[in-house]
């Protein structure tokens, strides 16, 4: 029983360890995925978030993003070219058109075809209310290519794909 | 059996004692578990309209799998079409595969020029869409709630190798 215990607290206490690790020493992988959160974490936005959240976080939006994004959607009209500051731009309106917004993220298929590029294939849900009460939901399966510029991974490239033809 | 006996073995299953038995019973059962319900038969929770009112907002089901191990698509059939993966997917039914020509017109749905008789379809429905070819390897789906205006619902034709299974009824 002693040995039994021994054992299950040296499994927890690895573990721990292994958790510890990863968390003060994060892959790129993590790097990358972290990026995804953020974005996630800014675009999302809470019933009567107030003005000072609301600024801090459509200003931080464009610090994720290269100098250059390049879009390509299945609507011609949003497919471009966007800097970081036409990107928060667009996020403050985006987010001032609803009352709630959710963006999240998952199934993450990441891989880095050369050194400092990451192309992430996943599923992006949108979920949120406008002001004039209409419910939306999106969801997508977006590819997007990040480039490693000063130690950070930003988002370059935003190809959302089809999943359903008409 | 008496009482004493009883109450121990009771208890014995609710407490169990930390042998290696127990721990690798508990191991291989997590296992299967994790195999079955996280590979072949995964839990779905239905969320939005588009398959009512086959299948409700709300209502909970399973993914098989394994439903196209040794079989295709056919007409009629619901699936499950991923995306990036499988903790998002749509749910919808075939209405024609590879090679048909599909159309809306007034709401009634015509393969290759046939009409199609949907019992499925419950709500009224006006849709009208241009014939098209299903391309190869793909199939066509819709969902069975078609009351919305057709730019408002999500249908279209998909890759064979999205589907990822069927729901379990």
């Amino acid at each position: 029983m002693v040995k039994i215990r021994f054992l299950i607290m040296a499994v927890i206490a690895a573990g721990i360890v292994v958790l510890a690790i990863f968390y003060l020493f994060p892959s790129e992988e993590m790097k990358v995925k972290k990026q995804f959160h953020l974005l996630s974490d800014w675009v999302s936005k809470d019933p009567g978030e107030n003005v000072f959240t609301t600024a801090r976080k459509t200003q931080r939006i464009g610090s994720l993003f290269a100098e250059k994004l390049e879009l390509k959607t299945e609507i011609d009209s949003m497919s471009g070219s966007y800097s970081p500051e036409e990107i928060s731009s667009l996020a403050t309106r985006g987010r001032l058109m609803f009352s709630s917004l959710s963006l999240k993220f998952y199934d993450f298929d990441i891989s880095f075809p050369e050194n400092g590029i990451a192309k992430v294939i996943l599923t992006a849900t949108l979920k949120g209310r406008s002001t004039t009460g209409e419910y939306v939901h999106e969801t997508h399966e977006p590819e997007c290519i990040l480039r490693k510029i000063e130690r950070r991974w930003l988002f370059s490239n935003v190809e959302i794909g089809e999943v359903l033809k008409k | 059996m008496n009482v004493v006996a009883f109450n121990r073995s009771i208890r014995q299953f609710f407490f169990p004692s930390l042998t290696p038995k127990f721990l690798i019973r508990a191991l291989l059962v997590a296992l299967c578990a994790y195999l079955f319900f996280g590979h072949i038969c995964i839990p779905l929770h239905i969320k939005g309209y588009s398959m009512e009112p086959t299948y409700r907002n709300g209502s909970v089901n399973f993914l098989w799998k394994l439903g196209y191990l040794f079989s295709k698509p056919k007409r009629h059939d619901v699936v499950a079409v991923r995306f990036a993966g499988k903790r998002v997917m749509l749910l919808k039914r075939v209405v024609a595969v590879e090679g048909e020509r599909i159309e809306f017109r007034k709401g009634r749905l015509l393969v290759d020029g046939k009409e199609i008789d949907e019992p499925y379809v419950r709500y009224p429905c006006d849709w009208n869409l241009p014939p098209r070819q299903v391309e190869k390897d793909s199939v066509y789906v819709v969902g069975d709630n078609r009351s919305m205006p057709i730019e408002e619902h999500h249908f279209g034709q998909t890759s064979t190798k999205r589907i990822l299974g069927v729901p379990l009824w």
